[in-house]
């Protein structure tokens, strides 16, 4: 089976973020970035169903400038067969994600595109669905796991939704998005960092694409949540009621 | 004049992904174990073999022998990141994946890479290396073990001491282990595997200050039969054998030096920037501060000195005494006194276990002793210098 799999590059979770004084972004100097941790857990889940099927190929795909391809290295040596680097300097939405991806699936005509969830930097949990709608595929998101007929022509999913577990079955080619719980990645080996340079990471400049990534939203203002303030204790579970109900009103 | 763009750190992409591997896997699996392992002076066989896994066991092992084929920087890389977290483990790492695989690889033929190897590489036998004897530390050409060849074995006879993996736990012996002792003709090793006939676990050294969460021991040959084939290169090739894996063996603990060291800072600079005294952190006085750039600026030539010589390292070949000493030499100080700037920005909070700088500190000690003592290596430097003046300047 030919999976694709998306690869967002994003600020390490471990790092301290900072606003920008004016709220136009956040800065960026001296913060590191890693493959967006859902992404992650799409990559292993692709190498794994590779593995299980004894086949196939694991094509990543990013969007975005040349320090992208740091993270496709990495996906590289976890094991993905090659890489595709969109060259895309604008931000851009998840609309113009969508679109972008829908022409590289195109292109390359998968069986299955894996993708996380959401990005951890904007958790706007689009681009897969809208991916779906603009290809007319099947999707299923908040996958925990992922099943194939024997005959790899359909698949079964079970999806982390609010109520429980929902188990869904489709035909193939879909989108699958990625839950936390599907998978625990592979760190890259060794044996496997040392394989990376060889594969290849292929340039598109996005213009060559022909998608409108015209932008329909705009960043009006970033902020920083609002500092914690200290706990207080208290004797009852009645005065807890009582001040969560006065006092924060939350119920 | 041309821009030059060198992280010498991390020189290649390779380097970077490396570090990248080692510290993830070090801060979820690594980290939570090392307090416990060094209290109850446990090695922790299981987390060893994952290094397995990774390919860390057999990282300088080239990749048509069945191991991961990168450079001497990548060791140090490894070492470094590992020892800051936990060097006791970290050093039954090095003697393993030093001291015995990458000595063993380099020196062994194709019969002997082909039936050892694997098990090595895949962390499923824990290896070691024989030098130092109760009486012999630094002299080590006044080694007393001695094999005598009888027909198709020798027969080894003598004590080691000190000996890294030389036990696995109170009584459990190490795997496999490379062995040097006298020969007819000159300094020869062998390899010689738990299970000889005549070879046993003396004891395994406790109370140790540091280090606990390796395992040290004193290793007895009687009449230890050895085949002739487990001989590495002919009699009298081992002298050179040993000097040219000394250079790679102190280079890394330079690297677990710095590797100390660079947590230290890390500690020491959170700790002052928290911690408040009369009214203000006490990362204001500059008491404090002295100890943090200090530390910081002794941390980062020593560092730089180290992967200076890594860079120029080539695995195959003897050459790099005076640097390879001289990077020991002042990074373990280095280390040592680093540490002890964190306890003491730390107060009494660095004197207990949890702080992390407590274990660093006592750990730390031991690199100016094991793989050369401080004075092996001015003894050494000093002899080089006089012969080559023109590396001075």
């Amino acid at each position: 089976m030919k999976t694709l799999v998306t690869v967002k590059r994003v600020p390490d979770p471990e790092t301290t973020i900072r606003v920008k004084p004016d709220g136009s972004g956040i800065v960026t100097d001296n913060i590191k970035y890693v493959i967006n941790p859902f992404d992650e857990i799409a990559i292993e889940e692709a190498l794994r169903i590779k593995e299980k099927q004894g086949g196939g190929e694991v094509v990543l795909v990013s969007i975005g400038g040349k320090s992208v391809t740091e993270q496709l290295r990495t996906g590289l040596a976890m094991g993905a067969d090659r890489a595709i680097l969109v060259l895309c300097e604008q931000p851009l939405d998840s609309l113009a994600v969508a679109k972008l991806l829908t022409k590289l699936v195109e292109k390359e005509t998968p069986e299955l595109v894996l993708m996380g969830k959401q990005a951890i930097d904007d958790d706007s949990n689009q681009a897969g669905q809208m991916l779906a709608a603009l290809l007319e595929w099947p999707q299923a998101t908040f996958a925990s796991k992922i099943d194939f007929a024997a005959d790899q022509k359909s698949a079964t999913v079970i999806r982390e939704v609010d109520g429980g577990l929902e188990t869904i079955g489709f035909a193939l080619p879909a989108i699958i998005t990625t839950d936390l719980r599907l998978n625990e990645p592979r760190y890259a080996s060794l044996p496997g960092i040392m394989k990376a340079r060889k594969k290849e990471i292929k340039e598109i400049p996005v213009a060559d694409l022909g998608a409108d990534i015209t932008p329909r939203l705009t960043v009006v203002k970033m902020a920083p949540p609002p500092k914690k303030e200290a706990g207080k204790k208290v004797e009852t579970v009645q005065a807890l009621l009582d001040l969560l109900h006065t006092e924060a009103k939350v119920i | 004049m041309p821009t030059v763009n060198l992280d010498l750190f991390n020189p290649t992409e390779e380097h970077t992904l490396l570090r990248k591997t080692v510290r993830d896997f070090v801060r979820t699996h690594v980290e939570p174990q090392a307090l416990e392992y060094d209290r109850q002076e446990r090695f922790n066989l299981p987390l060893f073999r994952q290094l397995g896994d990774l390919g860390l066991l057999g990282i300088t092992v080239p990749a048509e022998y069945g191991g991961s084929g990168m450079d001497a920087l990548a060791a140090v890389i490894a070492h470094e990141e590992l020892s800051a977290s936990d060097p006791g483990f970290c050093l039954a790492y090095l003697a393993h994946a030093m001291l015995f695989v990458n000595n063993f690889c380099h020196n062994a033929n194709a019969d002997q890479r082909q039936r050892y190897l694997d098990k090595v590489i895949s962390g499923e036998w824990v290896g070691g290396m024989c030098m130092t004897e109760p009486s012999v530390g630094t002299d080590v050409l006044g080694m007393k073990s001695e094999a005598i060849r009888r027909g198709d074995y020798y027969y080894l006879n003598g004590r080691k001491m000190f000996i890294t993996n030389g036990a696995l736990d109170d009584a459990t012996l190490g795997n496999i282990f490379l062995v040097y002792a006298r020969t007819e003709k000159g300094i020869s090793s062998f390899v010689v595997e738990k299970g000889f006939s005549g070879f046993s676990l003396g004891q395994r050294l406790h109370g140790k200050a540091g280090m606990r969460a390796s395992m040290t021991a004193e290793l007895v040959f009687d009449d230890c039969v050895v085949p002739v084939e487990n001989r590495l290169g002919e009699e009298g090739d081992s002298l050179l054998h040993m000097m040219r894996n000394l250079e790679i063996e102190r280079v890394t603990i330079a690297a677990m030096s710095t590797g100390i060291a660079g947590r230290c800072v890390e500690v020491m600079t959170r700790y002052a920037s928290e911690r408040t005294a009369f009214g203000q952190p006490i990362n204001a006085f500059g008491q404090i501060q002295r100890y943090i750039a200090d530390s910081y600026a002794q941390y980062m030539a020593a560092r730089t000195y180290l992967y200076y010589t890594a860079v120029r390292m080539d695995l195959n070949k003897p050459g790099q005494r005076i640097d390879s000493d001289g990077v020991k030499l002042v990074a373990t100080m280095m280390a040592k006194q680093v540490a002890d700037n964190a306890m003491q920005v730390l107060g009494g909070y660095g004197y207990l276990g949890e702080y992390v700088v407590e274990r660093l500190w006592r750990d730390a000690k031991l690199l100016e002793i094991g793989g050369g003592t401080l004075e092996a290596h001015q003894k050494n430097i000093t002899k080089d210098l006089t012969r080559r003046m023109d590396l001075i300047r």
